[in-house]
């Protein structure tokens, strides 16, 4: 079996009247972490929006594979039920849908299984304690009222609850304190394994700390303009972004 | 929330038709001849029959509303006002004629019965064909029965409470209400005493150009406190058929009432009804409302809160599709002080259908100290349906808490595009919304009746979306 | 002296809510009327083209036929501007009433071409107590990418009676911006209709009022939303004390077709007596589904721990009050950037709440 899960050739999408990624190509492997870095407006949130194929960004040219599978225009369930997660940068609310009863319709939804309740309370009682969320929120109507660092530890335990192959994680580092990113660093920690992949999605590089990854990106104006390991990284921590835009 | 449940439900249930059969129809129309042999064939009191007469002469003097949804189609001399079902009253399902029994049976009313309820009255067309409650509240004084039986048995306790709380001059199909009412409950809760479990009372409209007029009286007393349920509907015929019923809702001092109704009549039911409480000091009424059916609906509950520290909540949605008009909402009025009001109404309109959301909340000038608030939310999931909000802030006095919210829209794509990004297909994402939009009115229904609302959800939107 | 009923609302609601039109006994409406002479217009000549006459534009609501037929055919002053420039332009009209100018029936025009930018302030006040009789029509029609500041100042004396018909169409691009300051008038009865046709098109109502004494205040304000992404905010701040009363009657209309478009409507009244009454209907007419209404409304007292603070400042209760108003109005009196207008507005402020 090919170790390839997304491939993305030559993309270039348009967010209303503006066009965003101008030539977008990326191979992600499984058992790889990614990172796609960019100072803001370069594309970032774009290109994890348009392999969700979220309607709001329109595909002008190019193609997205997913295990060989062109993607490209498929419908974003169906995307999700092939094995693709996204983290979102800002979590939607949901009023009068409780998390548990949200995320146990969606793991069948994925799975395509029925859920078997004991085990799945279990399950999420497990990931609940390691990412030191409050289980009374479980009963919570979706996201409503919680804090940034809420919303994000949610997104997390989405992401260990439906066992996606491959994760975007959008900015899910912004916002955090410290501690806040430890948990979520701990969290993708628990996800890995060598038949997935991350990719993820920021714009500094405080979360690259307790994380090791394969490859950086660096995405400015549409574009990745360079590539290389977590030494790019720690350049860019230090250096910015300056002698990359034109 | 399961896909299971989306497929079990059934329009047919509300749909059954029985054949129009009947042990006496009144003509149609409205003269005084009318009234009185529809006063003959129910055996009135004296008092009830000048009552009634009293009241056409009222009904002839008023007006249609001047406002709200056009009623012109309302022909009162193609309607049939009373229709006798070939049934008398029984305690015992096993003595309900089997079509009837039938119906029931697949409302889910005798199951409903045995498993949640404390009581249930059933009305089929005009009369009351089964009456029973549980041995231990019959015990302890509490009074359930039919209207009819109630005027014969009660005749003080009834003629102290009939139509004083909502006057037969309220407006123009009050007085029709007056003048032909048949049908009903009565219910009386002694001092102090908790009915735990609910009471539910259940009309069902089976004879085709008729109208249904059912009284309902409660009475709960000093620090005694009830739950009571209404449900209603009507198989679809193609002429109109009206539903003008009266609920009178007494809550006296320290007393708890909560007033609980899934409508669901038929796409042809003009629903012109009228449901007025009385709040005692420091007692309370809650209604919760549910408005699914009807062509026309034009019901607005009220509270009046004359006594001090009196509290009321409505939680209420109206649901709207191709060809209803539901003009829903609710009016309070604060006569005492430290009164306090919560309104939370929320409506949906698909498919051409209607929502407007019209309301009153007055605060009078004794009313110190109270408190009002307000929230409105309506849902348009189309761009040829419509929803209106009118809601009327009567503010007469300085020491008041009042604010009014209200919010119209769409489901945003971006919520969408979230619970698809989970793996859940469009129309499941847009039906989980609309879901979880009405929540906070489902939680508030007993756990039979919430699971009802939801099937009703997923009829009214199969199809409809996505 | 008749009884008058107007200012009928869009859509009508149960008659004992007592808000589908205000119903005004003993209005005298004067028949013949003498010239209004206290009339001062100041404006930037190269940029606004002034005339002492205006078009008899039909209204599609109005207060009431008799007004709106007596503005027609007897109006004793007429003024149209017509604003032609890119650049910033300015206008003031200014009516003064007085002994022997009691009477005034107005039809004032404002045309904004296109892609011009204009402040118009139009002052209405009384310099004695006697009587007034005030009855105006301003119509606007505000041209593709025109911005329009309309600054309306009413501070007429306690016994006048104030009608006025305000009416405006905005096309594509276009803004107009209303700073709306009813403070005087026995009965000051306005409506303002606006139609929202533009692409784009975009109208900012900001209205404070105050009243004290017998005061009746009825406003009606109508946004019809037609244009795409056309966008209304209507906010409305008020106090009243002693007896006064205010009806506030606010409708956003999203008319079909109106795609993105948004409506928000904010309505606050501070409550300062016990006998103060403020009625209130804030109306979300709907049949388009791609758009954002939202309204608000709240009435009550001043904040006793606001209050409270202030006055541990050293403020007397009056001067406590006073402030608190005042805080409320101010944003929307920041928008008025004539300085003689505003300490006018203040000064009354100051005064109506003694």
């Amino acid at each position: 079996m090919s170790k390839e899960l997304l491939e993305i050739r030559d993309l270039y999408v348009n967010a209303g009247e503006k066009q965003i990624l101008q030539g977008i190509n990326l191979k992600i492997n499984k058992g790889e972490i990614h990172v796609i870095m960019g100072p803001n407006g370069s594309g970032k949130t774009t290109t994890a929006n348009a392999i969700l194929n979220n309607p709001e960004y329109k595909k002008e040219k190019g193609q997205i594979l997913f295990e060989g599978e062109n993607i490209t225009n498929s419908k974003t369930d169906e995307i999700a039920r092939k094995g693709i997660f996204m983290s979102f940068q800002l979590p939607e609310e949901i009023p009068g849908i409780s998390v548990t009863n949200f995320l146990k319709y969606a793991k069948n939804k994925v799975t395509g299984k029925p859920v078997k309740i004991f085990e799945f309370k279990e399950e999420l009682k497990k990931y609940m304690e390691e990412l030191s969320m409050n289980s009374k929120n479980m009963e919570r109507s979706l996201n409503v009222g919680f804090s940034g660092g809420e919303k994000k530890k949610n997104e997390i335990l989405q992401m260990l609850v439906l066992n996606p192959k491959l994760a975007i994680l959008d900015e899910t580092d912004s916002g955090l304190d410290v501690d806040a990113i430890r948990t979520v660093s701990k969290g993708i920690e628990m996800f890995k394994n060598e038949n997935n992949a991350i990719l993820i999605i920021t714009h500094n590089t405080k979360i690259l700390h307790s994380l090791k990854v394969d490859y950086v990106h660096v995405l400015v104006n549409g574009k990745i303009v360079t590539t290389g390991s977590q030494e790019l990284a720690k350049d860019i921590e230090e250096n910015g972004y300056s002698k990359y835009k034109k | 929330m399961k896909k299971t449940e989306l497929n079990e439900i059934n329009r047919n249930i509300y749909d059954i038709k029985n054949k129009d059969e009947y042990d006496f129809k009144i003509k149609k129309g409205l003269t005084p001849e009318i009234i009185k042999e529809i006063s003959i064939q129910k055996n009135d009191p004296d008092w009830m029959r000048d009552f009634r007469l009293k009241a056409l002469e009222v009904y002839n003097k008023l007006e249609l509303p001047s406002w709200g949804p056009d009623l012109s189609e309302l022909n009162m001399d193609e309607i049939a006002t009373y229709v006798r079902p070939k049934s008398k009253l029984n305690n015992s399902w096993d003595e309900v004629p089997e079509d009837i029994k039938n119906t029931f049976d697949k409302l889910g009313i005798p199951e409903a019965e045995k498993t949640s309820l404390a009581g249930v009255g059933a009305q089929y067309d005009s009369e009351v064909v089964y009456h029973s409650m549980k041995e231990d509240l019959i015990k302890q004084g509490v009074i359930y029965t039919d209207m009819e039986t109630a005027v014969r048995e009660y005749p003080d306790l009834v003629k102290e409470h009939f139509m004083k709380c909502v006057p037969v001059n309220d407006h123009k199909f009050v007085a029709l209400h007056g003048a032909v009412w048949s049908g009903g409950s009565f219910v009386y809760v002694p001092k102090g005493v908790k009915v735990e479990i609910p009471l539910q009372s259940y009309f069902r409209l089976n004879s085709p150009e008729s109208g249904q007029f059912e009284h309902t009286l409660i009475i709960v007393e000093e620090n005694a406190s009830l739950h009571f349920i209404e449900g209603c509907s009507a198989p679809k015929y193609n002429k109109v058929n009206l539903h003008a019923g009266c609920v009178e809702l007494y809550v006296k001092d320290g007393a708890y009432l909560r007033y609980s109704t899934i409508e669901n009549w038929s796409k042809n039911m003009l629903n012109l009804n009228t449901k007025k409480a009385i709040v005692g000091k420091n007692a309370q009424v809650d209604w919760v409302s549910g408005s699914f059916g009807s062509k026309i609906s034009m019901l607005y509950p009220m509270s009046i809160l004359n006594g001090v520290g009196a509290k009321t909540e409505f939680t209420g949605i109206s649901f709207a599709g191709k060809g209803q008009n539901l003009d829903n909402g609710f009016k309070v009025v604060h006569n005492a002080p430290n009164t306090s009001s919560v309104v939370n109404a929320k409506s949906i309109s698909k498919n051409g259908g209607k929502c407007t959301y019209r309301s009153l909340v007055r605060i009078n000038e004794m009313a110190k100290n109270s408190k009002s608030s307000v929230s409105c939310e309506s849902l348009m999931l189309d761009d040829f349906s419509v929803s209106d909000t009118i809601p009327v802030n009567d503010i007469r006095t300085d020491e008041v808490e009042f604010s009014h919210e209200a919010k119209i829209g769409k489901i945003s794509d971006k919520t969408i595009f979230y619970l698809m990004s989970r793996g859940i297909s469009e129309e499941d994402a847009k039906a989980m919304i609309v879901r979880g939009f009405a929540y906070p009115i489902s939680k508030e229904l007993p756990v039979e009746y919430a699971v009802e609302m939801n099937n009703l959800i997923n009829l009214e939107l199969e199809g409809a979306i996505g | 002296m008749e009884t008058i009923k107007l200012n009928e609302t869009p859509v009508r609601t149960a008659r004992n809510f007592r808000i589908n039109n205000i119903k005004l006994e003993n209005i005298e409406i004067p028949n013949s009327l003498s010239n209004f002479k206290n009339v001062t217009i100041s404006y930037d000549k190269n940029k606004i083209k002034v005339e002492e006459k205006a078009n008899k534009v039909d209204l599609a609501y109005g207060l009431e036929h008799t007004l709106t037929e007596q503005v027609k055919t007897e109006a004793n002053k007429n003024i149209t501007l017509t604003i032609d420039s890119k650049e910033k332009a300015e206008a003031k009209i200014n009516f003064k009433f007085n002994e022997q100018n009691k009477e005034l029936v107005d039809n004032i025009e404002i045309i904004a071409k296109e892609n011009t930018n204009a402040t118009v302030v139009i002052e209405y006040e009384s310099t004695s107590k006697v009587q007034n009789f005030h009855n105006g029509i301003i119509s606007v029609s505000a041209k593709n990418s025109a911005n329009l500041n309309l600054v309306i100042i009413n501070l007429t004396n306690v016994e006048t009676n104030n009608f006025l018909a305000i009416q405006d169409t905005i096309e594509a691009n276009a803004k107009i911006i209303y700073t709306i300051v009813d403070f005087g008038g026995k009965n000051s009865i306005t409506n303002l209709y606006s139609n929202l046709i533009g692409k784009c098109s975009e109208n900012r109502i900001n209205t404070i009022y105050l009243g004290s004494k017998d005061q009746l205040f009825d406003l009606n304000y109508i946004g019809e939303l037609r244009g795409e992404k056309s966008n209304i905010q209507i906010e409305v701040q008020g106090a009243l004390t002693d007896n006064a009363r205010k009806h506030f009657k606010g409708t956003i209309d999203f008319k079909k077709g109106c795609k993105k478009a948004k409506g928000n409507e904010n309505e606050s009244c501070m409550l300062l007596s016990d006998t103060a009454k403020s009625l209130s209907l804030p109306m979300l007419l709907c049949s388009e589904e791609d758009v954002e209404g939202n309204h608000s409304s709240s009435a009550g007292k001043v904040g006793l721990k606001e209050l409270f603070y202030i006055m541990s400042r050293g403020f007397t209760l009056k001067e406590a009050m006073k402030l608190m108003v005042r805080a409320r109005f101010n944003e929307i009196l920041e928008n008025i950037e004539n300085e003689e207008a505003k300490e006018k507005i203040i000064n009354e402020m100051n005064k109506k709440l003694d």
